[in-house]
């Protein structure tokens, strides 16, 4: 990048407190470390053993450091388990920088607080309580539940449910969108059922599109019509985010390749973000077990395979999300 | 008699006395937690709770049920220090107070995950706290009409219930038609029922408690002290004197008095909401046993609504 003095003095928010942007390596940006569903920590049932927890995403980390890894993107939000005291000792530990996110989603895995707050009649949030209760994990620091708050987060995320957006999500989106807006932190949406309305919502909030990630969008329903493509012309970030997952709701890996070599020659290469969705320790849900260097290690050399340049590697494994985890001047 | 579970052990129902049978220590929405406005210290919390109990204590209160279920901020630990430091007995809850409190995990369960769940945290514990819960906690969602998901709880409840004779007390006694086929078909005698809240200012036009009684359930008039005549009363505050001729009406002419119970579902310190300045368990002695007695309600019958039900109640049948 030509500017090299805006380099120098842009930071991202890691778990450990801001970093130098430069200072990322390969980042894996739609990723989980901890993740929980919510309510699991009382199951009967399930058991969150600290120290095996430490010990399992520590030697995960490891792996992906040693295969080149420098920066791992836990997508979690604030209430799936993010455990921010674990995930600090882990960026200790392991040297891995750790970027935590807020926000919530999709309305199913929100608490009654936000849904049926004790109010008559029981009212769900709206955008601007949603906008403050988030942007205040950037401005204030990430809370550990009715504790303290620790560093700011790094990435708002949010998703809309898979039977179509509902009309608290619109509000979540547009809360997260203002949160994002004003603290100059960039917005992750999984998409529900149409990928450019709901990226619409938190455009309409007056965030640019480059501050934008759409998550999901190697889903196939999203590449048979075309939706990288567009969404990628938008100017918002495409996250083709399973890659080694080839369970039929997603496209498999080779189909992966032949969209991002596509998405490339459409001049795309700046608005591609790869990753895993790859679950460290996960409770009450299926875990991912891919490995973090999974791209690292079994896809960039498929798309190497594939003719794709050094330079485009380096743009969509380090540049692009660099930029997009950059924190921009907040408008507050 | 027979025993109860506080959180402090089991203990032998006559050693219980005086019961408020539908109270807080505190409760807050699930992920109000989140919300940092609502945070209070440790010392705080201690410093709003332990007067009450105390004061609860001298009053002559013997036992304190805690209606708050699980995800609702339920912090075992520290209930079981409350007990020790100010020797009242604590009953813990499980279950839900409604499915709209049931976080992911247990709304996506089934009956029978559910029913273990209860069954799990009154015979072996909840969470690693070893304290085992004394009741079950079930209720209809906001809306006023019972759920799928709150029917799967009452359904899971009642299983749990029958399995390990606890008592099942109820979040509202709106829509209770398909309440009380669920314990009918699951063989859970209604006597083993509180229907509560009754009696409070949006909902007593729309309990059948006369019916639900005659059909042998408890009746729990519970939100004692949410008044009208409060500087800043809840939406569901009712005029002081229109409940209690309510409850006189109950155990009076309507012949109710050997199913009653009576709460004030006070917060000692709450978690995820302002609470109601004044209202505390104490409403009980301070203003509640004093109308009663004003009302012409004699020692005996005192004895019966706060210490002989409740008692009976609460006792492991099994
Ligand atoms: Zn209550």
């Amino acid at each position: 990048m030509a500017d090299a003095h805006a380099h120098l003095s842009a930071a991202v928010n890691t778990v450990l407190g801001t970093v130098p942007a430069d200072s990322l390596g390969v980042v894996a940006i739609h990723e989980a470390l901890l993740s929980v569903l919510p309510g699991a920590q009382y199951a009967y049932d399930i058991t969150l053993d600290q120290a095996k927890i430490f010990d399992t995403l520590a030697s995960k980390l490891r792996a992906f450091k040693a295969a080149g890894g420098g920066t791992v993107v836990d997508n979690t939000g604030m209430f799936h388990g993010r455990d921010l005291p674990l995930l600090e000792s882990l960026a200790r530990a392991t040297g891995v920088n750790i970027i935590a996110s807020t926000g919530m989603g999709p309305e199913e895995n929100l608490g009654g607080y936000f849904l049926t707050p004790q109010t008559n009649p029981p009212t769900p949030w709206p955008a601007d309580k949603f906008a403050d209760l988030l942007a205040q994990e950037i401005t204030d620091g990430m809370v550990i539940p009715r504790l303290e708050r620790r560093a700011p987060a790094g990435l708002v995320i949010t998703e809309a449910d898979a039977h179509g957006i509902t009309p608290t999500e619109v509000s979540l989106f547009q809360g997260s969108a203002r949160a994002a807006l004003r603290t100059g932190v960039a917005l992750s949406v999984r998409w529900g059922t149409d990928a450019h309305a709901e990226l619409a919502h938190v455009l309409g909030e007056g965030l640019e599109s480059n501050r934008v990630i759409v998550a999901n969008l190697d889903r196939a329903d999203a590449v048979a019509e075309g939706v990288p493509a567009t969404v990628a012309a938008k100017g918002a970030y495409v996250a083709l985010d399973h890659v080694g997952q080839n369970d039929g709701s997603y496209i498999d890996d080779a189909a992966r390749v032949t969209l991002v070599t596509e998405l490339i020659a459409a001049g795309h290469a700046d608005r591609i973000l790869l990753s895993s969705n790859a679950i460290g320790v996960a409770a009450g849900l299926t875990p991912v077990t891919l490995p973090y260097e999974f791209v690292l290690t079994e896809f960039v050399p498929a798309l190497r395979a594939a003719g794709v340049s050094d330079a485009d590697v380096q743009q969509i494994l380090v540049d692009n999300p660099r930029d997009v985890l950059t924190v921009r001047g907040g408008k507050a | 008699m027979g025993k109860v579970n506080t959180v402090l052990g089991p203990v032998a129902t006559e050693t219980l006395g005086l019961i408020a049978f539908h109270e807080h220590i505190g409760y807050g929405m699930p992920g109000s937690e989140l919300d940092s406005k609502w945070w209070k210290t440790p010392e705080q919390k201690y410093e709003e709770t332990v007067p009450k109990l105390r004061a609860f204590h001298e009053y002559g209160g013997g036992t304190f049920v805690d209606a708050t279920g699980i995800c609702n901020g339920r912090d075992l630990d520290y209930y079981k220090s409350l007990s020790a430091k100010t020797g009242v007995h604590i009953v813990a809850s499980t279950g839900f107070v409604g499915g709209d409190t049931a976080l992911a995990h247990f709304a996506h369960a089934s009956v029978e995950y559910l029913a273990d769940q209860f069954i799990h945290e009154i015979t072996v514990g909840i969470g690693n706290s070893g304290a085992k819960a004394g009741i079950i906690k079930v209720g209809v969602s906001r809306g006023g009409r019972m759920t799928d998901l709150d029917k799967r709880i009452y359904r899971a409840a009642a299983r749990a219930a029958k399995l390990t004779g606890v008592a099942v007390m109820t979040h509202l006694a709106i829509d209770a038609e398909p309440a009380i086929e669920i314990f009918g078909e699951e063989g859970l005698p209604l006597d083993r029922v509180v229907f509560g809240h009754v009696d409070d200012g949006v909902n007593h036009d729309k309990s059948k408690d006369t019916w639900i009684a005659s059909l042998g359930g408890r009746i729990g008039f519970d939100t004692f002290g949410y008044e009208t005549e409060l500087p800043d009363p809840p939406f569901w505050a009712r005029p002081r004197k229109d409940r209690l001729d309510h409850f006189l009406r109950f155990i009076g002419e309507q012949g109710y008095l050997g199913q009653v119970l009576a709460s004030a579902d006070a917060n000692c310190s709450p978690l995820g909401w302002p609470g109601v300045k004044g209202h505390t368990v104490n409403y009980i002695f301070e203003d509640l046993i004093p109308d009663l007695r004003a009302a012409g309600i004699d020692e005996a019958t005192i004895t019966t609504i706060f210490v002989d039900n409740p008692a009976d109640f609460l006792t492991l049948h099994n």
